[in-house]
């Protein structure tokens, strides 16, 4: 058992626990945040994606040790139904939820995209974006207009041109 | 040995590491990125008694340029390879392999000195650093040296790196004007998949499709990557036309030496390994003439 310090969505946490656990069973057993979820625990389905110092990553494979002292967010820290994030609402509006297993993954890596984008991202774009993100149920259509509608309202807000 | 019972050092300076290396009595193990490291630990083929965290060691993640070649720590990531403009410039055929690692999450964590350390005869920067003719520095507590990438694996997951050892350092040589590379990658799916067959192809050119030699490396066929050299010896024969290009990789389809495994049959292997060949001789030309 050892104590570690590491920041989840803007609130530091000390957690003890041994150091080779998993961001992500630390994050759903220790923290009881449950939107990251555990699918192949290999990193191949991105259900379990969070921003590790704003960048996505699988929690299935990094160690708690391996992050002390970093900042990570995940969904939760993204948005609750209250304050919903321009993504969030636009996945709503579109329906690109079904069983929602997925969603919080896919949230995750679109916020990390979209972050990075200056016009309205090409269904290639995006494609290649959440190639990491599996979801069974959708068909991924929805998911990818709810992520281009994301994008026009985010340009709309900051009041820049879009493409 | 358990996952609880696992310890993780962070040591807080590259010497710090090698010092712990050098005294690394039990089965220590170094993890980076950890994309290969945690899916081996589920697995229990990995399971030391403690993970040498390097991470955080911002002296080994940078690319630079020094002496006319370029440096490329082993802790960069796949990301940082893709987004760096004096890659893009000067070693695009790595900056496409890197592109073709896993999807945007194993980017941004793998790490190319772990793709190296893995030692995958699938992993995608390695056919890449063969034609770059990449060298790899290897540093204990009291020793470093230098090793070209073509005599650092000795079979599948196997190198000649010492267990007080670590790559320290990546030097390429970068692509002159008349170069031009490609990356060529065919797995199970675009994402996150593992290749079944790759190539890396580097030419150097000079007027129109007249090739003065180059440079052809396979991963996925053989217990380590591959250099084609009855391949490389066609390219300089004659021009490169459609043609001489299908020969080429007809030639391909005996050179290389594949098995059957849980991806592919030995066969279809062949038959990949020649088209891959053959689309990127295509495409390389067809840059080539656009350029
Ligand atoms: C879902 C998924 C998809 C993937 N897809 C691909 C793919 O398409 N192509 C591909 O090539 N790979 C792929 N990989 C494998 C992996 O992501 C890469 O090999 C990655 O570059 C490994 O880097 P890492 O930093 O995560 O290594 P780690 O897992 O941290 O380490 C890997 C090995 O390298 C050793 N090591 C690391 N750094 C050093 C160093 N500086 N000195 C000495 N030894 C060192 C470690 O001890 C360990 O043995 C995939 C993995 C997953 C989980
Ligand atoms: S649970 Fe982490 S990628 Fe599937
Ligand atoms: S909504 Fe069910 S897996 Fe994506």
């Amino acid at each position: 058992m050892k104590e570690l310090n590491f920041t989840v969505n803007g609130t530091l946490h000390s957690v003890s626990c041994h150091p080779a656990k998993t961001l992500l069973d630390v994050l759903r057993e220790d923290l009881d945040m449950t939107a990251s979820k555990e699918c192949c625990g290999k990193g191949e389905c991105g259900s379990c994606s969070v921003l590790l110092n704003g960048e996505v990553v699988c929690s299935c494979l990094v160690l708690i040790g391996q992050v002390e002292n970093e900042e990570i967010t995940t969904c939760e820290g993204i948005g609750f139904p209250e304050n919903m994030d321009i993504i969030q609402e636009s996945f709503v509006d579109e329906g690109a939820t079904q069983c929602g297993y997925c969603t919080p993954g896919i949230i995750v890596a679109s916020k990390a995209f979209l972050k990075n984008i200056d016009h309205v991202p090409t269904v290639d774009e995006i494609k290649t974006a959440l190639g990491g993100n599996l979801c069974r149920c959708t068909g991924y259509t929805k998911i990818i207009h709810a992520i281009q509608t994301a994008a026009i309202k985010q340009f709309q807000e900051k009041g820049s041109i879009q493409v | 040995m358990l996952v609880s019972e696992i310890e993780i050092i962070t040591p807080i300076s590259v010497n710090d590491c090698l010092l712990l290396l050098s005294k690394n009595e039990t089965e220590h193990r170094i993890i980076a990125g950890g994309t290969d490291a945690v899916v081996r630990m589920k697995e229990g083929k990995w399971r030391p008694s403690a993970w040498i965290n390097i991470k955080g060691l911002k002296d080994l993640r940078y690319i630079k340029e020094k002496n006319g070649a370029i440096h490329i720590g082993p802790l960069t990531t796949h990301t940082d390879i893709i987004h760096s403009p004096l890659l893009q410039k000067r070693a695009d055929v790595l900056v496409e392999a890197c592109r073709e690692v896993g999807a945007v999450q194993m980017q941004n964590m793998g790490t190319i000195g772990g793709n190296i350390g893995t030692a995958s005869p699938a992993g995608d920067t390695i056919p890449a650093l063969y034609v770059l003719e990449a060298s790899i520095e290897l540093q204990s507590i009291n020793s470093s040296r230098i090793i070209p990438i073509n005599q650092l694996f000795t079979g599948p997951g196997r190198t000649v790196i010492k267990p007080n050892e670590m790559i320290t350092n990546i030097i390429i040589k970068p692509q002159t004007e008349n170069e031009i590379g490609i990356f060529q990658k065919l797995g199970p799916r675009k994402a996150q998949s593992i290749s079944i067959v790759n190539v890396a192809i580097m030419l150097s050119m000079a007027s129109n499709r007249e090739c003065l030699g180059g440079k052809i490396a396979f991963g996925s066929v053989a217990p380590t990557i591959i250099r084609a050299k009855k391949c490389e010896a066609l390219l300089s024969l004659n021009p490169l036309t459609d043609d001489i290009i299908e020969n080429i990789a007809k030639v391909a389809w005996k050179e290389v030496m594949p098995i059957t495994d849980g991806r592919a049959t030995a066969e279809y292997r062949r038959d990949m390994a020649s088209a891959l060949l053959e689309r990127g001789l295509f495409r390389l030309m067809r840059r080539w003439e656009n350029k």
